[in-house]
């Protein structure tokens, strides 16, 4: 058992914790960052819809939410954030659909409320709404239900790849000087008149500042130290992903008060979920899905683009975000110093989280100093990185000069997604240690047969790489392991 | 042989692809490669190690192993070149190929002709939306039987099995042969979705309880999967409440249906029927784009072998004429339709000039039928059942009874005496 001293301790290595860590790592702190998991953005993160925008439909440009102001801070920072960590990003631009004139109240209040809220802030980078008519909407969206006779058209919305964006702040940070530690759990606290006594399954860990970023576990961390008293809900977000051949159906997020959202994805799949305005409290942890949710997601999704087909779903799941107490607003955040312990801080961000962390992480940098931390600049900080190569992506010059250097590349192991054995080595070389981290760094198992075919291969390849025996390769670590038996090892027992 | 000489390219190298290279080099092609992914010739049959093969082929009763071994021989004594480990990642309408493999890196090249031979996959959990978390344990019977008879582990020890699709029951008894327990066979249908041959060798002689009318209605675990809920369906599929029953288990396996794997056949223009999920082709396996033929499972899903060879050999044939005298048989244009109870008929269209072999599943089971193309045959049939293919040869001779100016044939399935 270790005994680790440091400055500021980040739990959690969620989007939030990763993006805190980097912006620390700005300055010459000694920070370190704690995750249960094996691999940095599985919670929360790995549910987003991947969608950065401000928040309109939920938040609707409401200066006294804090959700609303860091949102509309961090917005303009995360296509900069993105270029410097090498992760895709593109702005897509959305469409709110107007059914008829009595719909347009919600648009119009938004449009108000925009103005209003960029006239006075001003924030750089961002772009005017507008209202496009019936025949603009059909000539951007063809495939959109021609019922809508047009569209609030937000040009300022991207998507982007969020569990990639995690795992590069989070490199990023280390890189930068900030001690990251994976399947490091926070078991409890105990707080000290200027310190922090963090006992984990490694170890314990004395440490001046706390930030809790610990995603849904956010309440249990403050409960550790009575840090605070607000309750957390969590609300289930059903979304499903459909197959690339149906990826060009849309090119805008498109977006219904009532209906859900469908939305193109970085990667060239098409993405539907439930709207934000018609989410579903669940029980604490709870990320099954159900078939009513399903039922009415895909419903919704056919009201605003009748060609999708049940058919084309390759997979679905449930996205989850925590709420703070009901009183202080649905969808309020919790970013601050707890009323009742110094130096510890909370920082769950709630609904639209993403698009909000670099603000989050800058605001941090205040709160630190503002509770007493000295803050001198790293000279040696470098925000550039370069991520892994995606062979998919490459130009067939490309290919063949990477195959030139190293013939994995010539070895395609996921046929959906073309994802080749040099891209699944280097994952791994990066810190992917289960199959769930091979395919969210890179892809394979995410295509059309979900890993049918590769499944198998990325197995080996996982087993070779760790040096360890297929049968314990995990799915996400813990008990998921995918082989339970070598083959007659049943037999063998049975006699 | 240099690729900007190949005469015939055949993209995959199971059976389908094995018969169609082979048949081409007899029809008189000088050059054809074959293009497979995977490390070998031979595709799935590797890990198809139980029997059935080769009935109706060889008139002997083959493992996969075996059958597979008999063409790859083959193969490799006609001169046919393999280009393993080689992925084709994109297909062009002139009949452009890109392919990536770790001696070459990325090559491209314009064959004369093409066949497809891509084979089919297999419908995941994602696809079938089953509700409840997202454990380790839940995976296809066919990759559960990669693991088993290739790469040598179990998956599980209690296994549920969703579907009654051939895989599956053939994954139940292999698992059981394994010295795992096989809980369930779960099928939403009121009939088994394989053949009955492995209804009765794989479900009933080892006593493996079946569960008809039943779906999966929820998953449960957290890290592996622990527990799967089933309920009875009503007549439109949807589960009973109150019948839910809880049935604890370490692995769940999907064997729900295959889907063709036409994602380079839609890459090059190539029209697909929504029914099988295959290229649109006459008689002579040709499709919409000059030049490029299909046979096998990536045109519809075969249950037996023996018919992927024929089929791909047709496709073999038809791809070397074209390599050779570098023109297109006529395109059939008389529409081959799917009538009463017939779910669907490949070749979609005929010329009505040269012999067809029809391949036909009906929608429904039934008993006592005749099939009946159009005006010009019929054909008595016992039993028909969806998971049993029907072979119809149209000879020349038949074909003679056409009327001038046809445009569509009906292909129906009637009911025989009584009504």
């Amino acid at each position: 058992m270790s005994q680790i001293e440091t400055e500021v301790l980040i739990i959690g290595g969620g989007v939030g914790g990763a993006a805190i860590a980097r912006e620390l790592s700005k300055y010459k702190v000694d920070a370190t960052l704690v995750e249960k998991g094996v691999d940095f953005g599985q919670g929360i993160t790995k549910c987003s819809s991947t969608i950065m925008c401000q928040g309109a439909n939920v938040l609707e440009f409401r200066p006294e939410y804090h959700n609303s102001r860091l949102v509309w801070a961090g917005m303009p920072l995360m296509e900069p954030l993105c270029r410097e960590l090498d992760i895709p990003f593109k702005k897509i631009g959305s469409l709110e659909l107007v059914e008829n004139q009595a719909g347009m109240g919600h648009p119009e209040k938004m449009m108000r409320r925009f103005n209003e809220w960029s006239g006075k802030y001003r924030p750089a980078g961002i772009e005017p709404l507008q209202f496009i008519d019936r025949e603009t909407l059909r000539s951007w969206e063809p495939n959109v239900n021609k019922k809508f006779i047009g569209a609030l058209y937000d040009p300022n919305i991207a998507i982007n790849d969020p569990v990639r964006l995690t795992i590069a702040l989070a490199e990023n940070a280390r890189r930068n000087g900030v001690n990251t530690l994976l399947e490091t759990e926070v078991l409890g606290i105990s707080a000290g008149t200027d310190e922090f006594e963090v006992q984990t399954n490694n170890g314990s860990i004395r440490c001046r500042y706390i930030i809790n970023a610990a995603g849904e576990y956010v309440g249990k961390l403050a409960q550790m130290v009575n840090a605070d008293d607000f309750v957390l809900y969590p609300a289930k977000l059903y979304q499903a992903v459909l197959d690339k051949k149906v990826g060009g159906l849309i090119n805008h997020l498109v977006i219904a008060t009532e209906n859900g959202m469908v939305t193109p994805t970085i990667h060239g799949n098409l993405f539907f979920g439930i709207s934000p305005g018609s989410q579903r409290l669940g029980k604490a942890h709870d990320h099954s899905t159900d078939k009513k949710l399903a039922d009415t997601a895909l419903r919704h999704a056919q009201t605003l683009v009748p060609d999708i087909s049940a058919g084309d779903i390759i997979n679905s799941f449930v996205g989850f975000i925590v709420f703070r107490n009901f009183e202080i607003g649905w969808h309020e955040c919790t970013v601050g110093v707890s009323r009742w312990v110094p130096r510890f801080i909370n920082a769950s961000i709630g609904y639209p989280g993403i698009c909000a962390t670099p603000a989050v992480g800058k605001e941090m940098i205040e709160i630190l100093s503002q509770q007493g931390l000295q803050l001198e600049e790293n000279p040696k900080f470098d925000p550039y990185q370069k991520a892994m190569p995606d062979f998919s992506e490459l130009s067939d010059e490309e290919k063949k000069k990477l195959i030139a250097q190293d013939p994995r590349y010539g070895h395609v192991v996921c046929r959906c997604e073309t994802v080749t054995e040099g891209e699944i080595v280097e994952a791994i070389k990066r810190g992917a240690k289960t199959l769930d981290g091979v395919k969210f760094r890179c892809r394979p198992g995410m295509g059309r047969c979900q890993g049918g075919f590769c499944g198998p291969r990325v197995t080996k390849i996982l087993a070779r790489e760790l040096g360890i025996p297929e049968e314990e390769v995990t799915k996400k670590d813990g008990e998921s392991r995918n082989l339970l038996y070598k083959g007659k090892e049943l037999l063998e027992a049975q006699q | 042989m240099k690729l900007k000489d190949v005469d015939v390219a055949v993209i995959g190298a199971g059976p389908a692809g094995m018969a169609a290279a082979i048949k081409a080099r007899e029809a008189g092609a000088e050059n054809v490669v074959i293009m497979e992914r995977a490390e070998e010739l031979g595709g799935l049959l590797h890990q198809c190690v139980h029997n059935g093969f080769g009935l109706l082929y060889f008139n002997q009763d083959l493992t996969g192993p075996e059958y597979g071994h008999r063409f790859i021989e083959k193969v490799m004594d006609t001169g046919i070149q393999p280009l393993l480990e080689t992925m084709v990642v994109r297909l062009d309408e002139d009949r452009q190929i890109g392919a990536v493999n770790t001696q070459e890196g990325y090559i491209t090249f314009k064959p004369k002709s093409i066949v497809l031979a891509m084979g089919c996959r297999e419908r995941s959990r994602g696809a079938l939306n089953i509700p409840g978390t997202r454990p380790s344990g839940v995976l296809t019977a066919g990759t559960a039987q990669r693991f088993v008879n290739v790469e040598g582990f179990v998956p599980g020890n209690k296994t549920v099995i969703l579907g009654s699709g051939d895989i599956g029951m053939i994954m139940a008894r292999r698992l059981t042969l394994e010295g795992a327990q096989v809980e369930a066979v779960v099928e939403i249908l009121p009939y088994i979705g394989g053949l009955i041959r492995n209804e009765v060798q794989c479900l009933h002689d080892f006593e493996i309880p079946l569960f008809l009318q039943h779906t999966i209605t929820r998953i449960h675990g957290e890290e592996r999967v622990n527990a799967v809920t089933i309920a009875q369906v009503d007549g439109r599929r949807n589960p009973i409440a109150g019948t839910e029953r809880t049935i604890a288990c370490d692995t769940l396996l999907l064997s729900v249906g295959l889907i063709p794997e036409n994602e380079l056949s839609s890459m090059a223009g190539i029209q697909l029927d929504p029914v099988t999920g295959g290229a649109l082709v006459d008689e002579l396996r040709q499709t919409n784009v000059p030049g490029v033929f299909a046979g096998g499972n990536v045109l519809h899903v075969h249950d037996l072998v023996d018919n992927v060879s024929w089929e791909s050999e047709l496709a073999g044939e038809s791809a070397a004429k074209f390599a050779i005298d570098g023109k297109q048989g006529k395109r059939g244009e008389i529409r081959v339709k799917a009538g009463r109870n017939i779910r669907y008929v490949v070749p979609q269209t005929i010329s009505g000039q040269r012999e067809a072999t029809l391949y036909m599943r009906v929608s429904e089971p039934e008993e006592m039928v005749r099939i009946k193309v159009g005006d010009i045959m019929t054909k008595g049939v016992r039993v028909v059942k969806p998971s049993e293919m029907l072979k119809i040869e149209l000879s020349a001779e038949i074909l003679k009874k056409l009327k001038e100016g046809t445009k569509e044939i009906v292909v129906d399935c009637e009911k025989r005496g009584g009504k």
